[in-house]
């Protein structure tokens, strides 16, 4: 969406201009607060000086202190009545909001560049200053990109960000920093602007894992997110929900000797599952050569058992996902219109003007129908690839394409879902109904399964596995340049997805960490590119999976692969 | 305020008068559209130039038909059988839509409202605030579950919500949560008779099947203001209705009115209702089709193309479209045309149907479950407990005050359905002081004698109709009381049973409490005072007052000697009160009793005066 198509008289109160020209700088704020008032909203409720941080907030999340745009048009001016329930929790534990960050609009897309605000750039290396043209910086990763920059700039110490298909992972590794996807229903998602609800996620981004996993597990007096249970969000696991899902896991009492043990004790005895359709044609050698380095350290230095794994649906995963999300976006986008709040593009349209002539001949129904207001106002409110999705979605949900599409893609779903269950030692507490442990262990049909998988029997793989690991984007970030020119072709911008959509179809917690990528390997033009290595663990395994996430970070740190 | 009297409803729907309390009054003198519900988004015209039938009073209306019937002559249709056509077979399916009574809206603590300031009730849920979530309140679950079980359906333990696509501005989000794919109640029945008003071709009871009873959002109600403005009230989006759809079972226009007339009593029979059809608080959609007679005969033959009219807001305006539908498609038929299956719509008075839209006009809802929103799961102890509490159902009610009352159909009817239901209440608070009254209470045999009964029914609807009939109000509550306090009716009721006053005086203490110059309790008491007891004339006093009067009457006495002959069929009666009345006048009449005096009359004629008569 071009800066001209905004509404007119509307008239911007935020930091990056929409005017692409006059930036000179790597437009990841949308508004920002001013460092030298200490005003109420930037004070944090928490009165220990010692546990403040600072919070980036993407711009979809409603806070009180600044608008909430989601980089869209149609939300230039918006402000939320309310404010979302975690950044009060976040508040309450000692933020201090620095500013609203950019995205791709309403979380849609992967690499920050499809906001009203213009794209948002990674910093350039080394010291170089920040050029006019941002064009030759590198992407960011969508759609928590601007969240992702302020955490990597040391501008925020936290970012909330939202993750639907990967939009927190994806910037997390462009970036080099930590990005966690927790559990579906974990974190409440009253005040975040939904994408696609049964999919979307409050995702942190920071520096260290130990920042994200202090908020989510607690520590000391401080309640764990974890356990918070938030009545406005009809999604938000109950209180006994919660209680009996983290029963049959480790690590959400943070003092108990599993919280207190080393790195390395953490690793030892681990069975990371390595997903062999993961393996893509797609994946760059690089990070194809990390991730077997990563999984090769772990298994020779540190007693953990790296097991090849079979996730069959996977290749379907994606195609799935990109008939729900866009279902779902279809409908929850219906709700803008310009009546009751945002930008409503007035008459003096060619459209409304047509319709105005033909209202005394044609039936008055006809102008309601053709929605004068509220085609004039979505055609103007609305980005490209917002508006490609809404209509993705509106076919896919049509009467004549849903059995084919919607439908289908919810039975891939389930199968995701099935492919994790049977990997992963843990059960899914959700699912204990359909998959009773007396009865017949879940059956692989061996034809799907990738052959390297080592078979125990005839029923199928030998080894049960802790955590997967993998990579969180196929690819380097490519440059702004790069992205913009193959906007013609989404779909293979879609791609850049591909493995971390999985983990958000069956609601699992994923945590993306920077890993190098070795130079001189086979990565775009040698460039030394940032990667991040993906965990994936069962559903609830939160506290655990962060805790690896820590430890492996730290061993990657001192073996000289980390970032 | 639950339920619309039909005797409300004959006199406003046939005469057009509306009594000036509650709802209605309120409802008609806003000059409101129609759209009371999510049905579809385009029904509506946008610009108020266009003439929407109920932005026109619902009065104005009803007197425009009356005249447009009588211009065309054709005011005298009425014995006319609208109800078949020979050759024909007319089918018929329903979608009912109705207000729950309940105090918060479906999917937000927002609290209902219908008279409140526009805008008071609205949370950011109904505004489609971005980033508010849907919260079900499961209360709503008890005005559903109960009319659900009053339709006679099977609650499904595990029901879903769905989000049905449109666009419109009395729909913030752009979508109404239904429960399209997996309704929460299924497979029901209502079953009608005679006394329902169903078409005298369907016998002594039809029975018509519920296919289903589900969960939905209302919309926010527009008010078209002068120019191309509308006004917005969101008070209303998003309070709970229920959609009941009927099997295509129905196949006369009577029994069409007569099954939307018996959903509405039992829903309000089961206090799941708001308010009734007129006052907007339930709406109907028809869908028609016919076939020849022929076709319908080999069964599975499949149904004529329907058609939909939708809105329709009267049990006439059912009853009226679903006929010209019927004519309409027939005549086509009839010319060799093809029926289109498409939306129509009705005005009250006209005398046909009008198209709204096509088929290629029709919306893809999209139907989508709604991600937000998990199963609903209704667990069996609720479903229990409320059928256990549900109390009896209107039909046995009937049952039970014919049989055991001895009362005609036509008088349990209206006790049941006058003011909202508590006439029935206030009845039988009256029958029980009545009988305490008459130490009838400990009676081991009721049946014996139902007069008390009966004269307490009476004295229910009739005479205390009467007291109303000059705009006052008797001010009936719920559970069964009024101006006219019931143990002070039970007491005129005792003395008259007993003949310790006469029906006249006991009709003047009536109006003495109903005026309030008779303090409650007082009633004895002024009979006493005013000096009303009935001391009733000996028999013979009554014998010598008719001996008085029928002196000079021998062209009347001749009358009787000619039915005593045989020379008339019919007993003079005229002639007889006739005498009586002559009688009345003629002695004291606060001690005399016309039975008593018609009684001796009578004796004294057959024992005296026509033995004298035949002997001269």
């Amino acid at each position: 969406m071009s800066a001209r198509a905004r509404p007119r008289g509307l008239h911007l109160r935020h930091v990056c201009p929409p005017n692409g020209h006059q930036r000179r700088h790597l437009n990841h704020f949308i508004s920002r607060a001013d460092a030298s008032l200490t005003s109420a909203e930037a004070t944090p409720v928490s009165n220990d000086p010692s546990s403040t941080f600072t919070l980036a907030v993407k711009d979809n999340i409603a806070t009180a202190s600044f608008p909430t745009t989601c980089a869209s048009p149609f939300l230039i001016d918006y402000r939320s009545p309310y404010e979302a329930t975690i950044v009060s929790q976040l508040r309450a534990r000692g933020a201090r909001l620095v500013g609203t960050t950019n995205m791709d609009e309403f979380g849609m897309g992967s690499h920050s560049t499809h906001s009203v605000f213009g794209p948002v750039a990674q910093d350039p290396e080394g010291d170089a200053p920040i050029p006019a043209d941002t064009s030759s910086l590198l992407s960011a990763g969508g759609s928590s990109g601007g969240s992702a920059v302020a955490v990597a700039k040391g501008e925020a110490d936290v970012a909330l960000g939202t993750d639907t298909g990967g939009s927190v992972r994806l910037p997390a590794a462009y970036c080099a920093v930590v990005g966690f996807k927790p559990s579906y229903g974990m974190i409440s998602r009253f005040g975040v602007v939904p994408y696609a609800n049964s999919l979307d996620t409050v995702g942190f981004l920071a520096r260290e894992v130990s920042r994200i996993r202090d908020l989510i597990v607690g520590g000391g007096t401080r309640p764990g997110l974890w356990a918070e249970h938030d009545p406005q969000d009809p999604t938000s696991l109950s209180s006994a929900a919660r209680t009996r899902c983290a029963g049959g896991r480790e690590g959400y009492k943070f003092d108990t000797a599993w919280g207190k043990k080393r790195p390395a004790d953490l690793l030892r005895g681990l069975r990371v599952g390595i997903p062999l359709e993961y393996n893509i044609e797609e994946l760059d050698p690089a990070i194809r050569d990390s991730w077997a380095r990563v999984a090769a350290l772990l298994q020779s230095s540190f007693g953990v058992r790296a097991v090849p794994v079979s996730l069959p649906t996977t290749r379907h995963a994606l195609a799935a996902y990109y008939v729900i999300a866009p279902a779902e976006a279809s409908s929850n986008l219906a709700k803008y219109d310009g009546i009751r709040y945002g930008a409503r593009a007035t008459s003096n349209t060619t459209a409304a003007a047509a319709a105005e002539d033909g209202s005394a001949a044609a039936p008055a129904s006809d102008a309601a129908e053709g929605g004068v207001l509220y085609a004039a106002s979505r055609a103007a409110g609305f980005g490209a690839e917002v508006k490609r999705r809404i209509l993705l979605g509106g076919y896919t949900l049509s009467a004549a394409a849903m059995d084919n599409y919607f439908l289908q893609a919810q039975r891939v779903r389930r199968l995701v879902r099935r492919d994790f269950d049977r990997v992963f030692a843990l059960a899914n507490p959700l699912h204990d109904g359909d998959a009773d442990p007396e009865s017949e262990p879940p059956s692989f049909d061996l034809s799907d399964l990738d052959e390297r998988v080592p078979m125990a029997d005839k029923r199928g793989p030998e080894e049960e596995v802790d955590f997967l690991l993998c990579p969180t984007a196929p690819t380097p970030p490519p440059t702004l340049r790069e992205v913009l020119a193959k906007e013609k072709n989404p779909v293979e911008a879609y791609m850049n997805d591909v493995f971390t959509v999985p983990a958000s179809l069956a609601g699992l917690p994923a945590v993306s960490v920077p890993v190098s990528v070795q130079p001189g390997g086979a990565g775009e033009a040698g460039r030394p590119g940032a990667a991040g290595l993906q965990l994936i663990g069962q559903y609830w395994d939160d506290a655990r999976l962060l805790g690896v996430a820590e430890a492996l970070v730290e061993v990657l740190r001192d073996e000289g692969m980390g970032r | 305020m639950s339920r619309v009297s039909t005797a409300e409803l004959s006199k406003y729907l046939l005469t057009g008068s509306i009594t000036r309390r509650g709802c209605l009054h309120a409802r008609f003198s806003t000059a409101t559209t129609s759209r009371g519900f999510a049905t579809d988004a385009r029904l509506q015209p946008t610009t108020p130039t266009t003439p929407t039938a109920p932005a026109v009073p619902f009065r104005k209306q009803l007197k425009d038909q009356n005249k447009a019937l009588k211009t065309s002559g054709n005011k005298k249709k009425k014995n006319v059988d609208n109800q078949t056509v020979p050759g024909w077979e007319l089918t018929v399916g329903i979608e009912i839509h109705a207000q729950l009574n309940t105090r918060h809206k479906l999917f937000s603590p927002a609290a209902t409202s219908f008279q409140d300031s526009p805008n008071r009730h609205v949370a950011l849920f109904d505004l489609a605030v971005p980033g508010s979530q849907p919260l079900f309140q499961s209360e709503t679950l008890i005005p559903a579950v109960r009319a659900a079980l009053a339709l006679g359906c099977d609650i499904r333990a595990v029901s879903r919500f769905d989000r049905k696509h449109y666009f419109h501005w009395d729909q913030p989000s752009g979508y109404q949560i239904t429960q399209y794919y997996h309704p929460f109640a299924r497979d029901g029945r209502v079953s009608l008779y005679p006394r329902d008003g169903i078409a005298p071709a369907d016998g002594d009871r039809v029975d018509i099947e519920i296919e289903r009873v589900q969960l939905e959002q209302d919309t926010a109600k527009t008010t078209a203001m002068a120019g191309s403005v509308h006004w917005l009230d969101f008070n209303r989006v998003g309070v709970p209705l229920i959609e009941i759809i009927t099997k295509p079972q129905i196949h006369h226009p009577a029994t069409a009115a007569a099954l939307v007339r018996k959903v509405q009593m039992l829903l309000a029979a089961v206090d799941a209702c708001v308010s009734g059809m007129e006052a907007g608080g339930l709406r109907a959609d028809v869908n028609v089709s016919v076939r020849r007679a022929g076709d319908a005969v080999s069964p599975g033959s499949p149904l004529g193309t329907r058609t939909e009219i939708k809105n329709l807001s009267s049990f006439k305006a059912v009853e009226d479209a679903i006929i010209a539908e019927r004519d309409r498609q027939i005549a086509i038929l009839e010319a060799g045309g093809i029926v289109e299956g498409e939306t129509r719509g009705w005005s009250l008075g006209s005398t046909e149907t009008r198209r709204l839209r096509g088929k290629e006009g029709e919306v893809d809802y999209r139907y989508m479950p709604d991600p937000d929103l998990g199963p609903l799961v209704i667990a069996d102890d609720l479903v229990t407990r409320l059928a256990d509490s549900m109390g009896v159902l209107p039909d046995q009610e009937i049952d039970d005050l014919i049989s055991s009352y001895g009362l005609s159909t036509k008088d349990a009817m209206s006790l049941l359905t006058l003011d909202d239901g508590a006439r029935v209440q206030y009845f039988y608070n009256v029958l029980n002081a009545l009988e305490e009254r008459l130490d009838l209470a400990n009676d081991a045999s009721p049946t014996s004698d139902q007069r008390h009964a009966q004269l307490a029914a009476n004295w229910c609807l009739h005479e205390l109709g009467k007291l109303t009939e000059l705009s006052s109000d008797l001010g009936m509550t719920p559970d069964g009381e009024c101006r006219v306090p019931s143990v002070d009716l039970a007491a005129i009721l005792a003395h008259l049973h007993r003949r310790e006053i006469t029906a006249k005086v006991a009709k003047e203490l009536l109006w003495g409490v109903f005026r309030c110059e008779i303090p409650s309790g007082g009633v004895t008491q002024a009979i006493e005072s005013n000096g009303l007891w009935f001391h009733e004339l000996s028999e013979d006093e009554y014998a010598d007052l008719a001996d008085r009067v029928i002196q000079g009457e021998d062209k009347v006495l001749s009358e009787f000697l000619r039915f005593k002959q045989g020379k008339t069929k019919a007993y003079p009666q005229g002639k007889l009160m006739f005498l009586v009345g002559k009688m009345m006048r003629a002695g004291v009449e606060q001690r005399m009793d016309p039975s008593s005096a018609e009684k001796i009359m009578r004796a004294r004629l057959e024992s005296v005066y026509l033995p004298a008569l035949e002997a001269s």
